[in-house]
């Protein structure tokens, strides 16, 4: 008997270490920046140059590395400035369709400068 | 203590069903990834995520999602659909190893590298139903096939069809019941049902049906074990099982019905051939091995065999209880009137020893036995019970033979198959077990070559010679009954020896005789111990340095108690049998007639007792006997010469 319980412990203790519960599925770019997606029944979709995770979005092309967080490690964000959106390189809107910056309407917007990749939503 | 386990066991379970998984899902394919286990998955220009060494192409990914699903490392799943198309679900640690193709229900997997699979192998495991699928797997590494309730029907190929030329294990979970069929292909253009080019392992505490309707039931470019499974195995054409170097049998209930061969071991001709050997490690000895179980093969196709191998044949009971039961009705071969070929229940081209197990093996089909060993056949256990219940095959001498030239007429050894119970090529050497034989119409036992026979309780019934040599007989312990209603008890082409056990042999009447040596040929029978009980006389001419006795008549059908010392052997006459009665035993034999048996072991079919205790019965007349010859018609006894 002693041994069933020895083995059923280490049963048990294996499957702990392989039943870590992770709160996040962080994504980054290849900017550094980070953007964590709660993973509760997530679902991940690609449709064409782009990857929606739950409510985030993401440029295929801009993505770096996906991995399980505990933790939230989204980076702050930034504010854009209009000098920010006159360095911008590329527009994308959500359909990886490229944009200018005189056909941004309302909507949710990929902005690519030189140094960072932002998420812009028009109002 | 109950407690404390069922606690763990909740816990276990309650943790188990919080895993947490990203699955992949690519066509109908689904990658399951432990997100504990998946690290850094890394994106390259936009094209391609890398998860656990499996690299997809971003475009081919349906979807991902994370949810509580378990994952059992190394497995991949493959769930058919009848009308609708199979799943296939891969364990992420294996995932960059497994390349899935499915049309429909038809699952194709290539297989690469495993070493670094925790040093272990990737688990296929099929379950489901579908009428028009199979399962194939390519590649070069060890498997297991797992069959967790799955019926698997393919009409245009093999159900499982594994190229790898490595081991793989076919295994029935427990509880499940799992078929596997074939279609029905004229140009037989796959070679089984279940085919592996590699070892095939099959075992398992489920049960498993394979249908083989074009070739095979199943077929392995290796070696087949056969361990704990219930197998049923229909083949319309081919062997029940297949196999090249070396087939094992330890336990399991196995049901075969073949249409040609039910077991068949050949060797394997790319690699060097050996004998037996240490735990049949690069064994290519064409031998196959019974050593447990039970095992039930019939087979009705001309020429067929029941167990058939090239290399030895091994019965024996180290295992688990081993019993075989073999029907056949196949008769003769005749599809080249050049190279007749027998049926056989037990078939080795080189040689069968039976140490255990209980055997019963019947042949009922022209021509047919029910053991033919090319070789030596050696019995030291057992229980077996050999008939061959056919005519003969060819054979003029009126067992009702035919022939393609028709009924009756001269025959030579080339167009004829004598339906005999068991026949060697080789020497027989039988030191213990119990065999039961009897042969319709022919021999019964019969040696190419001597019989020794040292133990063991030996009955043989046969129309023709019931024990026949065609050199040398030596009965020196044992029991030994051979009874004829056509020729001679025991038959010696060459020197016949008795030194020891019991003999009680019966001749069908002269000019037969009960023992016969090769007086002609230059041989006598020497009798220099044990016990012998000669209804119809003995070899004339014979070297008796242990003393006979005759008596000159014998009633049928009527038990006699034959004392030798304190030792009681009972024996029941024949209806019918030859003249007069020879004994001998170690010191001067007294016989009653007219016993009743009240105790003893029964032997011989029921013929006889040894260690028996009887009452009743009349003191029968011995006389001397000089070593002259048989008996002649009407009875009499000692005239030299003998008429055989």
């Amino acid at each position: 008997m002693k041994k069933i319980v020895f083995i059923m412990m280490a049963l048990v203790g294996a499957l702990t270490v392989q039943a870590e519960e992770y709160a996040y599925l962080t994504f980054e770019t290849t900017d550094g920046a980070k953007a964590s997606v709660d993973v509760s029944s997530l679902t991940l979709t690609i449709s064409g140059n782009t990857l929606t995770a739950g409510s985030q979005t993401f440029t295929l092309s801009n993505l770096s590395k996906m991995y399980f967080t505990n933790t939230n490690e989204t980076t702050a964000i930034e504010e854009i400035t209009a000098a920010t959106l006159d360095e911008a390189a590329d527009i994308y809107d959500l359909q990886g369709h490229k944009v200018t910056k005189e056909q941004m309407k309302c909507g949710v917007y990929i902005v690519k400068t030189k140094s960072r990749t932002y998420k812009m939503i028009v109002k | 203590m109950k407690r404390t386990l069922l606690y763990i066991i909740a816990l276990a379970l309650t943790i188990a069903a919080t895993a947490q998984t990203l699955n992949v899902k690519v066509g109908n394919v689904v990658y399951q990834f432990p997100a504990a286990q998946t690290g850094e998955m890394n994106y390259a220009d936009g094209e391609t995520v890398t998860i656990m060494g499996k690299t997809f192409s971003l475009s081919d990914i349906d979807e991902m999602t994370v949810d509580d699903s378990n994952v059992t490392a190394n497995l991949v799943g493959i769930a058919y659909s009848n009308g609708g198309s199979a799943v296939v679900t891969v364990a992420g640690n294996v995932a960059q190893y497994v390349t899935p193709t499915i049309s429909g229900n038809h699952v194709i997997i290539a297989q690469t590298n495993t070493t670094a699979v925790d040093n272990d192998e990737i688990t296929y495991q099929l379950s489901g139903t579908t009428d028009d699928g199979e399962f194939a797997l390519d590649g070069s590494y060890k498997c297991t096939v797992s069959l967790a309730g799955v019926s698997l029907t393919n009409p245009s190929g093999p159900a499982i069809n594994i190229s790898n030329k490595k081991r793989i294990q076919i295994s029935a979970m427990n509880g499940t019941a799992n078929t596997l069929t074939d279609g029905a292909d004229a140009n037989e253009s796959w070679k089984a049902c279940l085919y592996s080019k590699g070892q095939i392992q099959l075992q398992g505490r489920g049960s498993l049906t394979v249908n083989g309707n074009t070739n095979h039931a199943i077929k392995s470019g290796d070696y087949v074990t056969v361990k704990n499974l219930t197998l049923t195995v229909k083949s319309t054409t081919g062997d029940g099982i297949s196999c090249n170097k070396y087939f094992v049998m330890n336990s399991g209930d196995v049901t075969i019905t073949a249409g040609d061969d039910g077991i068949q071991c050949d060797l394997e001709d790319d690699d060097d051939v050996t004998g037996e050997t240490t735990d049949h490690e690069d064994e290519n000895s064409g031998n196959v091995y019974i050593q447990g179980g039970t095992l039930n093969i019939s087979t009705s196709t001309a020429g067929s065999k029941g167990v058939k191998a090239v290399g030895t044949l091994y019965i024996n009971e180290t295992s688990t209880t081993t019993v075989i039961t073999v029907t056949n009705s196949g008769g003769v071969d005749a599809s080249d009137t050049s190279d007749l070929v027998a049926s056989a229940c037990l078939k080795s081209d080189k040689a069968i020893d039976i140490s255990g197990g209980t055997l019963i093996l019947t042949n009922s089909g022209q021509g047919g036995r029910a053991i033919n060993s090319d070789g030596t056949l050696s019995i030291s256990g057992g229980n077996i019970t050999a008939q061959a219940q056919g005519t003969n095959y060819g054979s003029s001498s009126g067992q009702g033979g035919f022939r393609p030239s028709g009924w009756g007429g001269s025959s030579s050894s080339s167009n004829h198959k004598y339906a005999k119970g068991v026949k060697a090529d080789g020497n027989i050497i039988i030191t213990g077990g119990t065999v039961n034989v009897y042969s319709k119409s022919h021999e019964g036992l019969e040696s190419k070559g001597t019989i020794t026979i040292s133990g063991g309780q030996v009955y043989v019934q046969a129309s023709d010679d019931a024990i026949n040599a065609a050199s040398h007989i030596t009965v020196s312990g044992g029991y030994v009954c051979g009874y004829s209603t056509g020729n001679d008890g025991l038959d010696s082409n060459g020197n016949m020896y008795i030194k020891g056990g019991l003999v009680y042999a019966i001749c069908s009447g002269s000019p037969e005789v009960a023992l016969d040596a090769n007086t002609e040929g230059g041989y006598k029978l020497y009798v220099e111990g044990g016990t012998i009980i000669a209804i119809g006389g003995i070899e004339g001419g014979s070297s008796l340095s242990q003393s006979c006795y005759s008596a000159s008549s014998w009633n049928r059908n009527t038990w006699y108690a034959l004392t030798v010392g304190s030792d009681i052997f009972a024996f029941k006459t024949p209806s019918s049998g030859g003249s007069g009665i020879v004994l001998s035993g170690a010191s001067q034999p007294s016989l009653k007639s007219g016993i009743t048996v009240n105790d003893g072991n029964s032997i011989f079919d029921g013929m006889g007792y040894t260690d028996a205790s009887v009452s009743g019965g009349s003191t029968v007349s011995l006389s001397s006997y000089s070593g002259g010859g048989g008996f002649g018609p009407g009875g009499g006894g000692g005239f030299p010469g003998g008429w055989h």
